[in-house]
């Protein structure tokens, strides 16, 4: 067995060199997998292939895990060099042994970051009338990327670290594109109702929701905007027509936050005592009323929305806040001659107390789900979410 | 939310026995699959020698969920699931297997339940298609008849499951 730091040195480099043969031999590998194995069998290696399956038995992992991660360390302090299969195959050995091994993915998006950089092509390109949109290659490695987050939030149960990935991934290749987010949006509600308790997945839907509010309520108030500076009028018609005929799509914030209210009823309705369904609707709902202006227009306000979402990482720089109160300034200044009004300012001036009428639903829902439900947990979560509602606006 | 097994056994005396079954254990790690079904048979056939007959139970065991209904003619049938997965659907699942199981196999070879005598071969296809409760089950409301069952935390090798 080996036992001096030499020995192991030398078992761990023909460990990772058999990992690499095994891929040079099969190229269709899709999975590596541990083997529960306590003891390592007289020389032979521990690396297994059986189909397009590559098996690590377990022993050796307690060398393989750190030498490969102390190398990773070395590559990054620029003490040591990997080229880029080497990175390749380090990462990927880390993250399929352990898919929510922290580093791992910050090496990845660092790997993203200089790949982007690197080429002299745009990674945006102008089309006609929709402005910019990803280019062809910048799409493709989005789209890759999505599939490695999804593959390993299969894996592991609410996996932070791959949704994390998925939202920088949003952020920084994406540039949190519109389409994209709509995209993400209906790509990823299959996943989420039957993933009922991962509260990451469902964080990443409120994120999306979250973003593409951002977005719409920051185009409305360039829009609101334009007549406040010495612009002649009859320029808005046109802007109107124009982005009319484009190709964006026109997204309606308050019916999207609808159909995730629904989404959410129904699956508390079919999946009773889940507590991720009902902190998904707290946020819902928070975003439904925040838009409509019925809380008070203070940044303390906002501030608590950003805490109720959680986002304390550095990852999440959504970009809420001043933006949305500057909106809500404008509104308070147009007046009613003006035209191009936002639906959104459109709904507050129309409807009466819209948080009141939002409440009223809740708390009917609530009385339902009370009435019907004969799972305890089902109850507690009901109540504490009446509760919740009590704290709001206060 | 995924079904990881489904099975059918005998509820002999003291042991029971296994008629047959179905797994999916493809979310599993390759090398995982083989010990990981051996697991379910064995916990299978251990949670219906603990039950009573009459008696549908949740038995918690390690990050599964076992729900276990056992008939009163000692037919019983166990599906291993995930903590997601509704419990409702799980015995909705079972009553059904159940009485499509003693209708396609005859009484008299339950207690022996060699397998030249068992012909059931539904059981994979139950499960595969109960991956998706909603599919699969898009109308189910508690129903009256079933008793609200508790969930029992893992047992002890000492202890018995406390089935109500």
């Amino acid at each position: 067995m080996a036992e001096t730091s030499e020995e192991v040195a030398v078992l761990v480099q023909r460990v990772v060199k058999d990992i690499t043969n095994a891929f040079r031999r099969n190229p269709h590998i899709d999975e590596i997998g541990l083997i529960p194995c306590p003891e390592a069998r007289y020389n032979r290696s521990p690396i297994v292939l059986v189909e397009n399956k590559l098996g690590v038995e377990s022993w050796c992992v307690k060398f393989l895990l750190p030498y490969v991660h102390n190398k990773l360390i070395l590559y990054r302090t620029r003490k040591q060099w990997l080229n880029k299969d080497e990175l390749i195959d380090v990462t990927r050995t880390l993250l399929l042994l352990n898919p929510d091994f922290t580093t791992a993915w910050n090496m990845r998006r660092w790997v993203l970051q200089q790949l982007l950089q690197e080429t002299s092509l745009p990674s945006f390109v102008t089309k006609g009338n929709l402005g910019t949109i990803p280019a062809e290659r910048t799409q493709r490695l989005i789209r890759e990327e999505m599939e490695v987050c999804g593959e390993a939030a299969g894996r592991y149960p609410s996996n932070y670290n791959a949704w994390s990935h998925r939202i920088w991934v949003l952020q920084h290749l994406a540039k949190l594109d519109i389409k994209i987010l709509l995209d993400e949006l209906s790509s990823t509600k299959h996943w989420a109702s039957m993933h009922v308790s991962d509260h990451s997945g469902f964080h990443y839907r409120q994120f999306l929701l979250k973003s593409l509010t951002s977005q719409t309520v920051k185009d409305s108030s360039v829009l609101e905007q334009n007549p406040l500076r010495s612009e002649p009028a009859q320029l808005l018609p046109q802007d109107e027509a124009a982005a009319a005929s484009t190709e964006e799509p026109r997204i309606n914030i308050p019916h999207l936050l609808e159909k995730e209210v629904e989404f959410t009823t129904d699956l508390i309705d079919s999946y009773p005592g889940h507590e991720t369904l009902w902190c998904h609707r707290r946020h819902v709902f928070y975003l439904q009323h925040h838009l409509s202006g019925s809380f008070p227009h203070s940044m303390t306000t906002l501030s608590t929305a950003d805490s109720l979402v959680g986002t304390s990482s550095d990852l999440h720089h959504i970009p809420t806040g001043p933006r949305t109160a500057q909106a809500m300034e404008v509104d308070g200044l147009s007046d009613s001659s003006k035209q191009g009004y936002s639906q959104e300012t459109k709904r507050l001036k129309r409807t009466p107390a819209p948080h009141s009428v939002g409440l009223e639903m809740e708390h009917r829902f609530i009385d339902q789900v009370l009435s019907t439900c004969r799972n305890v947990e089902q109850a507690r979560f009901a109540n504490a979410y009446r509760k919740w509602l009590g704290t709001l606006g206060q | 939310m995924k079904l990881f097994s489904l099975s059918v056994l005998y509820k002999g005396d003291p042991k029971a026995v296994l008629l047959s079954a179905a797994y999916d254990v493809s979310s599993f790690s390759f090398f995982q699959r083989t010990s990981v079904q051996e697991f379910m048979t064995f916990t299978s056939q251990l949670i219906v020698e603990r039950s009573a007959k009459g008696n549908r139970a949740s038995v918690k065991e390690q990050e599964y969920l076992c729900h276990v209904y056992v008939r009163n003619d000692s037919l019983a049938g166990v599906v291993i699931a995930d903590s997601e997965y509704p419990s409702r659907v799980a015995f909705t699942l079972l009553e059904k297997v159940l009485d499509d199981f003693s209708k396609q196999v005859e009484r008299i070879h339950w207690p022996v339940g060699s397998s030249a005598n068992i012909h059931y071969t539904a059981l994979d296809g139950y499960l595969s298609t109960y991956q998706n409760p909603r599919e699969a089950d898009p109308m189910s409301k508690v129903q009256a008849e079933l008793d609200e069952t508790k969930i029992i935390l893992a047992r002890k090798q000492n202890s018995c499951c406390a089935v109500m």
